[in-house]
């Protein structure tokens, strides 16, 4: 079944682009992640599934009712932590969650102690008194609170620790074991990696690609910067698989994809200074994406 | 509920302090009356020299201004524009502080619809204006028996004081409009008192001219003094014209705020 399903969904803010034509589909159990760089829609795609606001055209539906004529019914089961998290300045913490739980017909006392304590979240401080990472906590409590079926994620680990991160990814991984579906919005592909089964890639209000990690693991992208006693030839590493080769003297970049031995026997033969190995960060890849769809 | 509580709360210290204004001012205008009363003849002698705009103006009628009725209506024109303040601070800052504190997002992406939130900020509104009303009533009667020189009608007087309610609903109205048709609105304070005292102004220039169509155009002068002292009633067009703004603003905020777009921040 279908938890989410997005049918040609379109929204413009004015005349400029909000999403254009976005459908994908989110499966029950799935920790789905939607990624894309700043500014592509992905706020906008999960504001609209939120009927935070309204499509122009197109629609969409969350366990199989539409989400503008039954937004409240469906928010019953929906848990939400957006990327920014503000709340009423001068509650506290623990007046804050009762509030938020006031609003669904559960009793939520205990979970709200335990989610505290993984969190490590002081509920007798004033939310004024926070940090943002604490208070991406308490989003994240309020969010998880009343055990919803699906979890909508926009953006969530700015902020937090990795100690912290990780606690979050071991409650979002326990949940989605219970049988709650999460869609997960992200710019960082490491932790979507990490965690979603499937991806979609969205980039200036439109999707690019629907497709599964595995399969994303497979095209392994590492980003090489090779600093060599003396000047490299321009070609030396001009090898299939490499992209966007810069060479400067005798500093050297690109993008690889495929079987990693063959580059580190190719490093091997020079002399070299210094070496970085790194991820290659979204925005590098999607220029990837697009140079094979041309 | 939940919210309708939540709301009130958020909003229990500025009514408190609104309602102790209120209070205070009833206390301390009415507490002149006596001295007044008792030099009424100079007073009035002074006040005959005044230019008879400017008496309108200031709401002073000089024949019944040595009675209690007449005293108090003088000072109620203050009054009132405190309580429109109150009223369209209110009216602006329940609805426009979800966007402003950024807390839309919590709020709406709670199993409630917009109508739900609208309702229960309204009623909040509303509650928070019936306290600051019920605390001024009290207080006036009670002064009023104390500082009288002679007897008076309660009926006129209750009638009289009750119009600050109908004033501060048609702000409040006025006043969730305007935040539901400018959802960014930076500063509260500054659009209620330049809305509020630009219909007071209007109110006085409406007064001392005695224009009756300029009197259409501002609440202040819905409700002649006057008038209710001597037909111990209110004009009629003008108690439909009070319904009809209360229910149109709050009618047509209703209708934006279900529709709106929440943007993110």
């Amino acid at each position: 079944m279908n938890v989410i399903e997005i049918n040609h969904l379109t929204k413009m803010y004015g005349k400029s682009r909000g999403i254009t034509d976005v459908s994908f589909s989110v499966e029950e159990g799935e920790i789905f992640g939607f990624i894309g760089p700043n500014g592509a829609g992905k706020s906008t795609t999960i504001r609209l599934l939120l009927s935070l606001i309204y499509p122009t055209s197109g629609s969409a539906t969350i366990f199989g009712k539409d989400v503008v004529k039954f937004a409240p019914e469906i928010k019953k089961e929906i848990g939400y932590l957006p990327s920014e998290v503000f709340y009423y300045d001068n509650m506290k913490v623990i007046d804050l969650l009762k509030y938020s739980a006031s609003f669904y017909k559960k009793d939520s006392t205990k979970r709200m102690k335990e989610l505290a304590e993984v969190m490590e979240l002081d509920l007798t401080k004033k939310i004024d008194d926070l940090s943002l990472g604490n208070k991406k906590k308490v989003g994240i409590v309020q969010g998880l609170l009343h055990e919803p079926k699906l979890i909508i994620l926009d953006e969530p680990t700015s902020g937090l620790d990795p100690l912290m991160q990780q606690r979050f990814f071991d409650l979002l991984e326990k949940e989605n074991r219970k049988g709650a579906t999460i869609l997960f919005s992200s710019h960082i592909l490491s932790e979507v990696q990490r965690l979603c089964d499937r991806v979609a890639i969205i980039k200036e209000g439109e999707i690019v690609q629907v497709e599964k990690i595995s399969q994303l693991k497979q095209n392994n992208y590492k980003k090489f910067k090779i600093e060599t006693v003396s000047p490299m030839s321009g070609d030396y590493f001009d090898l299939p698989g490499v992209n966007q080769l810069d060479v400067k003297g005798t500093t050297t970049s690109f993008i690889f994809r495929g079987d990693i031995n063959t580059i580190m026997q190719k490093i091997s033969t020079v002399q070299i200074t210094n070496l970085w190995v790194e991820e290659p960060d979204l925005e590098e890849i999607f220029m990837h994406f697009y140079q094979r769809e041309e | 509920m939940n919210m309708y509580v939540h709301e009130l709360k958020a909003y229990r210290k500025s009514t408190m302090i609104w309602t102790i204004t209120l209070m205070a001012i009833v206390i301390l205008f009415l507490l002149l009356f006596p001295s007044f009363s008792r030099d009424a003849e100079q007073f009035m002698k002074v006040l005959e020299g005044f230019p008879e705009e400017l008496k309108k103006a200031l709401g002073l009628t000089i024949d019944t201004l040595a009675t209690i009725l007449g005293f108090f209506s003088y000072a109620f024109l203050y009054i009132k524009l405190s309580g429109a303040i109150q009223a369209m601070n209110l009216g602006l800052s329940v609805v426009s502080k979800e966007t402003r504190d950024k807390t839309a997002d919590f709020l709406f992406t709670k199993p409630v619809t917009r109508v739900q939130v609208m309702t229960s900020k309204l009623l909040a509104a509303i509650t928070s204006l019936l306290v600051t009303n019920i605390g001024f009533l009290v207080t006036l009667f009670i002064m009023v028996s104390i500082v009288k020189t002679q007897d008076y009608s309660m009926k006129a007087l209750f009638m009289i004081a009750i119009t600050l309610l109908f004033l501060q609903m048609i702000f409040l109205g006025l006043g969730i409009l305007i935040a539901v048709l400018f959802p960014r609105i930076k500063s509260v304070i500054s659009v209620s008192l330049g809305t509020v005292f630009a219909f007071f102004m209007i109110g006085m220039i409406s007064s001392s001219t005695d224009d009756e169509g300029l009197r259409f155009l501002t609440p202040f002068n819905y409700f002649n003094d006057q008038y209710i002292i001597k037909n111990l009633n209110y004009e009629t067009e003008f108690i439909w014209i009070s319904m009809a703004i209360i229910i149109v603003t709050v009618f047509a905020s209703y209708s934006i705020y279900r529709k709106r777009d929440i943007h993110s921040v």
